[in-house]
């Protein structure tokens, strides 16, 4: 098993994911501890530690929501502007992508 | 004949040594933990072939095992034995890791495998902390508190020579086993209730050791990491890991110079028991 830490560095998805509905895999084990989540894949033998944005986020993947509602929510949340807020969003759903930990989007 | 009787985590150990190398050696090195009370939960059978060239472990539920020479030897016993007592007590959360004492209470050093983590809990024994465990730390996740395993303190390398091995010291094809009794530090007693956790990582290029607090999540993937049975627990042991990081303070320690990481970490300790203190 590993631990790793999320970071919202990297190069970022394209606009056309802002209108996708991410849906995180439902066979995780995820615990909100303190704001921040702690996801264990044990498929990959890895667990994750997201910080208090990208946990924002995680818990919105729930293929509900539009990763542009997920940044709408993200503004008002941490009282950001909406450029700053969707670049995080695409970058967590990069790396929350890149990690194997969301279900293949619905458009 | 000669039998070893040892206990660790409240279970018995039986082991019936067929000639001398063997008790030698485990007497070295598990010396701290013999006990004859109680019940045997797990019974061994160790010794040499006919020719002396292997080395065999028996016991009632395996295969035999076999190794070329001593260090290989110690390490399939404790590997075996670790292994057995996570089965005979899954109510405890075992962690790999060395443990030490502070006032009363208990505080672990956790790293990856060559980390320096024995070598780290030999200097700390130099500066007064006593000892628990070297590698392996078992809460109880009701009371938090830990149960000492006082095998050996295993070093892979020398320690720097201001905390030199002693003389007597059990040399194998692998490591220097210095026996508990050995600790300048002393030993310490009973269930100890765990108060912080130290996530060593070795640095190098470092010219200072430095810690950081860390938040009960990050904490929490990297005991996970550590963690030898999370899937005897509910919810794959995330729970109960963390029920450990968000009951106590938990911190990296990014080691340099022996003796400066030491005096770091005494320094924390110190600050830390200072806060919590009514």
């Amino acid at each position: 098993m590993t631990a790793s830490q999320n970071s919202t560095a990297g190069p970022q998805l394209s606009d056309s994911v802002m209108v996708e509905h991410p849906r995180r895999r439902s066979d995780v084990n995820a615990r909100l501890v303190e704001g921040e989540m702690v996801v264990l894949d044990r498929t990959a033998n890895l667990i994750h530690q997201l910080n208090q944005t990208a946990s924002f986020i995680w818990h919105r993947c729930d293929g509900q929501y539009t990763a542009r509602e997920i940044a709408d929510q993200l503004v008002d949340a941490f009282e950001i502007d909406l450029d700053t807020a969707e670049g995080s969003v695409k970058a967590a759903l990069q790396q929350f992508e890149q990690l194997g930990l969301l279900e293949r989007a619905q458009a | 004949m000669h039998t070893l009787t040892l206990r660790a985590v409240d279970r018995g150990i039986r082991v019936d040594c067929e000639e001398s190398e063997t008790r030698a050696l485990l007497t070295a090195t598990y010396g701290h933990m013999r006990d004859e009370a109680g019940a045997a939960d797990l019974h061994y059978i160790v010794g040499r072939d006919s020719a002396r060239t292997t080395f065999f472990i028996k016991r009632q539920g395996r295969e035999l095992l076999t190794a070329p020479d001593d260090g290989a030897f110690l390490q399939l016993f404790d590997e075996d034995i670790v292994i057995e007592l996570q089965k005979l007590r899954c109510d405890l959360y075992f962690v790999h890791a060395a443990v030490l004492t502070v006032a009363d209470t208990a505080f672990m050093l956790v790293a990856r495998p060559g980390g320096g983590k024995s070598t780290l809990c030999w200097a700390l024994s130099h500066h007064g902390f006593p000892f628990l465990s070297d590698e392996l730390g078992p809460v109880d996740l009701q009371t938090l508190g830990i149960h000492r395993y006082p095998r050996a303190v295993a070093l892979k390398t020398q320690p720097p020579a201001s905390y030199p091995i002693p003389p007597a010291t059990l040399q194998t094809s692998r490591s220097w086993h210095i026996a508990a009794e050995d600790l300048p530090g002393g030993i310490g007693t009973g269930l100890t209730r765990l108060t912080a956790v130290f996530f060593v990582q070795y640095d190098a290029k470092a010219r200072e050791p430095s810690v950081r607090r860390l938040s009960v999540a990050e904490a929490t993937g990297r005991l996970y990491a550590n963690t030898l049975n999370a899937l005897a627990h509910a919810g794959d042991g995330l729970d109960a890991a963390i029920r450990i990081t968000a009951a106590i303070t938990c911190f990296e320690l990014v080691s340099a110079d022996l003796t400066a990481t030491c005096g770091l970490l005494t320094a924390t300790l110190k600050g830390l028991l200072l806060t919590s203190s009514p």
